[in-house]
């Protein structure tokens, strides 16, 4: 079995005192022939200054042991609150996973790296434990890297080899305390301009990281070099305009707010100069 | 409903989908602070432009085309305001009238406030009160698309053109036998050109028994219980039917027109002695085989007697219609061409002579694929010339383009049934008392049986009606093969 996840995150409105965020996750697996998925939200949350860190610490302490390191830590800013709710139920989706497939594979959106805020080591190393307990392969598939050798993106590196293909990467080092719980490779598993960092649990032997790649493979759809599992996880989760029109209405309608467009202020000091906000 | 956007005379109206909002529907868009309404009428409904519905829709089609499947926990039941703003559809609108103080005045030139104004369902009751479309002589045509009763006047037909219009099997010539009816009841005359014999029942009801309208209804077939005798005929007319129907050239008309004087003088005017005073007439040999010709088509019609006691006097079934109101039904089934011609030019001829005279103060023709039978200068005859002497048509078709684009333009009121074929739906919309884009949108949705109507008779407020059922056994149905 095939399966992958992924969460989005949007801010919906802004109030007086702080923003109303979305968030949602999907989990999609491929048992057979067809594609299944669970999706869960759109959850909404209206975060100020004043319930950012209780709202924080309530959802990170009712779905994980918080580590010693965290209790230190200082909740999320309000600009990083969507990202980072967002991220606390992309581990929880991605922990749950690992704790109920048996012999899979597991599609992560993103690397494997920690030590960061929002993935504490002891987090992913505990998804990656449990995974590899229950004969799961973890590959994590990151759209964007910023890994470089000699100046270039690793992704950049075009061989005289028909694909698909694997890279492995030696010798790389994080800045500390960021740590890397897989090895990196450079994956083009189809024809076409794309190619992808892709982690693997290094805990895992390097024959059976391929052997993983090859289920992968033979198992999956690929188009431009993306497994179809994951692409579906992210179509399923990602807000379309139409479901922010609806969560605009359900505010409304549940909460008694009025919706009033912000004035752009590129478009007001700049007229037809300014592109407005979203291009800044 | 919220007001959308106005261009010209056409509004947008967004509806949400727990607002049940059809073609043809009217809308009543108030601006309380403006003290004036507007009246609005749907021509077509449209989804709403949401953005990311495509997202939406194809996010859910990734496996070939199938629905892909899976759970969805969404704790705070988002999923029905999706489906409540992707189900959000735009009204287009034709503005009909504003309404201020209770009066209709047919302006679009204001604009009502689109955050303040109300929109509600118009029913066509309170539509019809408005436009003051009751009168003393009421027709009941059947339901409103609000199934409310649908009534027009008998007066609003009153010296009218009409044309009822539709594809095959949609419920034309029922309209028409239920226009009939009421006329004849309120002591109208009326006479039908039929040329599939499906008025001659008019008096029976469904299980064969005789109905109110028995008496009233006068069924003549010509060569049949129809004959005229040549004494009974006005030169004229027979003239007509040579000219117009029998293409008699003039030079021969001139020698006909000396030989009938001749014959009316010596009262002898009898088919044997015109044939015999054709044979003998002193005249071109040329002339004499044209005027042969014809006779002996007159002969073979069988519409013409010697035998006055055989001769049905159409005056007679005329005046007895003129005093109790009646209808005067011509059965053209199963005549010919030629022979059908001859018939129609005489009716129509005797009709202008009873009117002229005063005979009969007015009489509504209902004439079904008039083409079949009407000569070309007859059209702008009826249009024109004929309903100053007190001939109201009513044409009946399914090939709209048969009739001329000037009868459209000078037709006072339209029964229009289903069309889809985009040439028929042209043709019908080049009628002055409505806009092509009504026509267009609503014809082609119309179910059987509903007919959009048009004209004074609703004073210019297109209203969908389903036309009620008749208690009249139904003739002139199609003959099936495989009917058991």
């Amino acid at each position: 079995m095939v399966a992958a996840v992924d969460t989005s995150t949007m801010k919906i409105a802004e109030t007086n005192t702080g923003i109303v965020i979305a968030v949602r996750g999907a989990n999609v697996w491929k048992q057979k022939e067809n594609y299944r998925y669970t999706r869960l939200g759109p959850f909404i949350f209206h975060i100020t200054e004043e319930n950012r860190k209780d709202i924080f610490n309530t959802l990170e302490k009712a779905y994980f042991t918080p580590t010693r390191d965290q209790n230190r830590q200082t909740a999320p800013t309000l600009q990083q609150m969507p990202t980072r709710i967002a991220g606390l139920l992309e581990r929880w989706l991605q922990a749950m996973l690992t704790k109920t497939m048996n012999g899979g594979l597991i599609l992560f959106d993103g690397s494997l790296t920690s030590g960061t805020t929002d993935t504490p080591i002891r987090r992913m190393k505990e998804i990656l434990d449990n995974g590899r307990d229950r004969k799961n392969t973890v590959l994590a598939f990151s759209k964007m890297t910023n890994l470089r050798v000699n100046g270039c993106l690793i992704t950049d590196f075009a061989l005289d080899h028909r694909p698909p293909y694997l890279l492995q990467t030696l010798g790389l080092r994080l800045k500390p305390p960021m740590v890397t719980l897989g090895d990196v490779y450079v994956a083009k598993l189809s024809k076409g301009n794309c190619a992808f960092r892709l982690d693997i649990d290094h805990q895992i032997p390097p024959e059976s990281r391929i052997e993983a790649v090859e289920k992968l493979l033979g198992n999956d759809l690929i188009s431009q070099s993306y497994p179809e599992t994951l692409r579906l996880a992210h179509i399923l989760c990602t807000f379309t305009a139409n479901e922010v029109l609806a969560m605009q209405h359900f505010i409304t309608r549940k909460c008694g707010l009025q919706i009033i467009n912000r004035p752009d202020m590129h478009r007001l000091l700049f007229g037809s100069f300014g592109k407005g906000e979203n291009y800044s | 409903m919220k007001l959308y956007r106005k261009e010209g005379n056409i509004v947008q109206i967004l509806s949400f989908p727990n607002e049940t909002v059809e073609k043809g529907d009217y809308l009543l868009v108030e601006d309380g602070e403006a003290e004036k309404a507007l009246i609005v009428q749907v021509i077509d409904v449209q989804f709403a432009t949401i953005p990311g519905v495509l997202e939406e829709l194809l996010r859910s089609l990734p496996d070939g085309g199938e629905l892909i499947q899976g759970e969805d926990v969404d704790p705070l039941e988002i999923a029905s305001h999706i489906t409540y703003i992707q189900d959000a559809s735009l009204l287009v609108c034709k503005i009909r009238a504003t309404v201020e103080n209770e009066y209709l005045n047919p302006s679009s030139s204001w604009l009502p406030s689109r955050s303040q104004s109300t929109i509600k369902k118009l029913p066509i009751p309170t539509l019809l009160q408005l436009a003051k479309t009751n009168g003393n002589l009421p027709i009941n045509l059947g339901t409103a698309k609000d199934s409310s009763p649908f009534t027009i006047d008998a007066s609003s037909l009153d010296g009218r053109l009409n044309i009822i219009t539709g594809k095959k099997e949609t419920g034309k010539s029922h309209l028409s036998k239920l226009l009939m009816v009421n006329l004849v009841q309120y002591k109208a005359t009326v006479v039908v050109f039929d040329l599939n014999g499906e008025y001659l029942s008019l008096g029976m009801t469904t299980d064969g028994k005789r109905n109110v309208n028995y008496d009233k209804i006068h069924v003549l077939t010509p060569s049949q219980n129809f004959k005229v005798a040549l004494k009974q005929v006005n030169l004229h007319v027979l003239l007509g039917i040579l000219v117009h129907a029998l293409h008699l050239p003039g030079t021969s008309a001139r020698e006909f027109r000396r030989i009938w004087k001749e014959l009316r003088e010596k009262d002898q005017l009898t088919l044997h002695e015109l044939g015999e005073a054709i044979r003998n007439w002193n005249c071109n040999q040329h002339v004499r085989d044209a005027l042969f010709s014809r006779f002996h088509a007159l002969v073979n019609s069988s519409f013409f007697t010697d035998n006055i006691a055989e001769a049905t006097l159409l005056e007679e079934s005329l005046v007895k219609a003129k005093d109790h109101g009646g209808a005067v039904i011509i059965n053209l089934r199963n005549t010919s061409t030629i022979d059908r011609q001859i018939v129609v030019e005489y009716i129509l001829g005797k009709l202008v002579e009873s009117l002229t005279s005063w005979k009969l103060k007015a009489a509504f023709l209902f004439a079904e694929e008039a083409h079949l039978y009407l000569r070309e200068t007859y059209w702008d005859d009826i249009v024109t010339r004929m309903r100053h002497f007190g001939i109201f048509t009513t044409f009946i078709t399914n090939q709209p383009d048969t009739i001329r684009e000037n009868i459209y333009r000078q037709a006072d009121n339209i029964f229009l049934f289903n069309f889809t074929n985009e040439h028929d739906l042209d043709v019908v919309s080049r009628a002055a008392r409505v806009d092509a884009e009504t026509v267009r949108s609503i014809a082609r949705d119309l179910p059987p049986h509903h007919c959009l109507t048009l004209g004074k008779v609703v004073r210019d407020f297109p209203i969908v009606a389903r036309v009620k059922a008749l208690d009249i056994k139904t003739m002139g149905e199609t003959r099936l093969f495989f009917a058991g």
